[in-house]
């Protein structure tokens, strides 16, 4: 039995913490190994110290051994194996690939022993070999996410590497993409590459089979075949990662839907460019009501949410909000919250902004940071000094302070790892239920959208010809 | 390619469009300073001394200027239709062959101010962007907001003051005398490295901090081969679009330092020109800087096309 890799008493600290301790592995040649785990668990570091693409400040100790040839954790030239040893997909293929390169030409530079002539005819039969004969002359622009994520696992891999090191491969990915990363992933193993994949994602644990290890706080708490580990935890930690997963939530109460009506909608369309995104949609929402539109990226769920709310023009049809609500009553939970908050601002100021603009109820704050388990101490803070799941529960909060009618809620959990996205929507779905609000919530989830519009049609109409208008890639 | 010919047709139908306003705006704006005209291009042409009332009337009688305003600004619209730019109601000669003349003198030191703003810019913005933060980053932030904010004549004097005045290395101003290109053009080109440099910093940041940059070394090609690949013609982009802005300052600054440094190039002759209301002579100069900046900009979008394919799509 070779290893082709193997990590053995692996500690990564900084100046002030030890952020990754004892951490031993091995993975055989051919197979793969999954390390699951939430942000901050530190499986990202572990991915960053095999490649060597440490942050300058971070120090690593232990043993690597990639294709037998052992070295410290911490050495400067890792960089020699990349390509030709060790190679990485990128998170973002369609920012990786180069804006202004052909694809068959970001491979064909991978294979750097051949002359460019016989290295552009490889790196054809590597594109046509993935399925893309016909995008080799695009540039990355004319690609879609799918095409974009094959051509950087032909370019990652074309200098032979047969480690292949996957850090979050579906992050922020809708269900066809993520698949299509699944099977890209797969095909891989089947080709004899040995594959390490770091995600939080269990259905991509659970799919790629092999072995599986959980990270929590930086260490180990349970490692061993994906099978076993998957069906039969035994670590209380796996337990709740397992009960996170959105098909494993419990159901909820179905909300009322015998409110008044709140905002209407009549023949609402919308064209970007040639592409219809929606079209004559009639749909009414009443106070209280929890529905959900799921689709894929790019159905133009956004821009319905946005047209109910006014906050992009529509090419035909009106919505009509209910006149004894105030307008400020129908908000938008924005699926990335770094980005709805000034980023040098202090997040408590932020709030006291909006107060005192408002003429809010400053009262109000304590008790509602308590509600979504917010400690007070963050609203010192900057945007970029909390995590994600507190931040998008900050601007849960800065919302609830307006006392909504209406919340669309756009995609507010993809960004997070499941047990924090179960908390977020949780509390989302508490309040809707306590003051009466009515949520669309927008995902690409099927399982949170069957969860939170508890068992309702999805919005069938819309629904329908949202999903139906979408180029699905 | 359609896009690149649409591109061309839309730059050309500009430039025809530049021409006629521009021309126009400068005619009423002429007609309407304060003043009497006739009085102003009598003294350009005679000299303060010589103006008397009958020199002025003469002029006027000369040039058609009691007629009605309308018809003398359809009569300059068509002849500039016939590109019959006129002759210099000053100078008497036709506006054309001035033009021509001063033209040339303009673009040696416009060139100049561009290589040599090209030879300080980008090499400081690249080496600011090594450490985004350090010493040479914030001295150029400092340097560039300081020479932005003072106006080219001012840049100018204190170069005069330092370089002619006080070392006597360098003229301060002609231009028979060897030399005399040098302070000018530096002037020009120190206004628009101020920029230059901030703008190739911002880029070199970005292009380094991209995915795209980083990809292609874990694919495991060398440093240098990703730098020269895909670090350089990224970066370029940007950058190139901003040369079509620089030009914008290039023309506001060579009306200023030409006449500041006496250099006889088009801009000297244009502020010439306005003192005395000379009209052909201020619709010629910047009738031939209107089309000169149409055609620089469609220069640049070329580049830019061939540069980055997302264009070509448009």
């Amino acid at each position: 039995m070779s290893m082709a890799l193997v990590v053995d008493g692996l500690n990564i600290r900084s100046r002030q913490a030890h952020l990754v301790r004892h951490v031993s592995f091995a993975v055989e040649r051919g197979h793969s190994l999954t390390i699951l785990g939430e942000t901050g668990s530190g499986k990202s570091l572990v991915s960053q110290a095999i490649m060597g693409t440490l942050a300058a400040g971070l120090n690593a100790t232990g043993t690597i051994v990639i294709d037998g040839v052992a070295g410290p954790a911490t050495t400067p030239d890792r960089h020699r194996l990349w390509g030709r040893t060790l190679a990485t997909l990128p998170q973002e293929p369609w920012r990786s690939l180069d804006p202004t390169m052909k694809a068959v030409d970001q491979v064909a530079e991978g294979y750097r022993s051949l002359s460019r002539r016989n290295a552009r005819g490889v790196a054809g039969d590597a594109l046509r070999h993935l399925g893309l004969g016909g995008a080799e002359r695009h540039y990355p622009f004319m690609l879609s996410g799918g095409m974009a994520q094959r051509v950087a696992f032909a370019a990652a891999t074309a200098a032979g590497a047969n480690i292949l090191l996957v850090d979050e491969p579906t992050k922020g990915l809708d269900i066809a993409l993520r698949d299509a990363v699944v099977a890209l992933l797969r095909a891989a193993l089947a080709e004899g590459r040995t594959l390490v994949t770091i995600t939080h994602d269990i259905n991509v644990a659970r799919a790629l089979g092999g072995e599986v290890i959980i990270m929590l706080d930086g260490e180990i708490v349970e490692q061993g075949p994906a099978s076993t580990i998957l069906s039969a935890p035994a670590h209380e930690y796996t337990r709740r990662l397992l009960a996170a997963e959105p098909a494993a939530w419990p159901a909820r109460r179905p909300a009322r839907t015998d409110g008044a009506a709140i905002l209407t909608a009549h023949g609402l369309t919308k064209r970007y460019g040639h592409k219809t995104l929606f079209k004559d949609i009639n749909v009414v929402i009443k106070a209280g009501e929890c529905r959900a539109i799921v689709g894929p990226s790019g159905s133009g769920k956004t821009s319905f949410g946005d047209a109910l709310l006014g906050l992009t023009p529509v090419d035909a049809g009106e919505v009509t909000r209910a006149p004894w609500i105030a307008t400020m009553r129908f908000q938008k939970l924005y699926q990335h919250p770094t980005a709805a908050f000034a980023p040098r601002i202090p997040l408590g100021q932020a709030l006291n902004d909006l107060i005192s603009l408002h003429r809010l109820d400053l009262g109000r704050v304590a008790p509602m940071m308590a509600g979504l388990r917010l400690n007070p101490d963050l609203l010192q803070r900057r945007p970029d000094q909390v995590s994600g799941g507190e931040l998008q529960r900050i601007s849960l909060l800065r919302l609830l302070l307006l006392s909504p009618a209406f919340i669309f809620a756009d995609e507010p959990t993809s960004q997070l790892d499941p047990i924090t996205q179960q908390e977020v929507m949780d509390l989302l779905m508490q309040h809707v239920a306590e003051h009466d609000t009515a949520l669309l919530l927008v995902t690409h989830d099927p399982a949170i959208g069957a969860n939170v519009s508890g068992g309702l049609p999805l919005l069938p109409d819309h629904g329908r010809s949202l999903l139906a208008a979408s180029g699905q890639n | 390619m359609r896009s690149i010919a649409s591109l061309l047709g839309r730059r050309v139908l500009q430039a025809l469009l530049a021409a006629l306003f521009v021309s126009s705006l400068c005619f009423f704006m002429v007609r309407f300073l304060p003043g009497d005209i006739a009085f102003d291009i009598a003294s350009g042409r005679y000299g303060q001394e010589m103006t008397t009332q009958a020199a002025a009337a003469e002029v006027r009688a000369e040039l058609g200027l009691d007629k009605p305003m309308a018809a003398a600004w359809l009569s300059s619209v068509s002849a500039l239709a016939r590109f019959d730019l006129g002759r210099s109601y000053t100078l008497g000669k036709p506006v054309w062959g001035l033009i021509r003349e001063q033209l040339g003198h303009t673009l040696q030191l416009s060139g100049l101010a561009m290589l040599f703003s090209l030879l300080i810019g980008p090499p400081i913005g690249i080496i600011a962007a090594l450490r985004p933060g350090g010493l040479v980053d914030r001295l150029n932030l400092l340097g560039s907001a300081l020479l932005r904010a003072l106006p080219p004549f001012a840049t100018g004097i204190i170069l005069i003051i330092i370089f002619a005045a006080s070392l006597h290395w360098l003229p301060a101003a002609g231009h028979t005398q060897r030399g005399t290109i040098i302070l000018p053009a530096l002037t020009l080109a120190l206004g628009l490295a101020a920029v230059s440099s901030r703008v190739v910093r911002s880029a070199m940041i970005d292009v380094a901090r991209s995915a795209y940059f980083h990809f292609p070394l874990t694919k495991g090609l060398p440093l240098s081969t990703v730098v020269l690949r895909h670090g350089v013609r990224n970066m370029a982009v940007p950058v190139i679009a901003h040369l079509a802005m620089q030009f914008v300052y290039l023309i506001e600054g060579a009306i200023v330092v030409e006449t500041l440094f006496a250099w006889p190039g088009i801009g000297h002759a244009l502020s010439h020109a306005v003192r005395e209301r000379d009209i052909p002579l201020i619709q010629g100069a910047v009738l031939v800087m209107a089309i000169l900046f149409v055609l620089f900009n469609m220069v640049i979008d070329l580049v830019l096309v061939a540069l980055d394919p997302r264009m070509r799509a448009g």
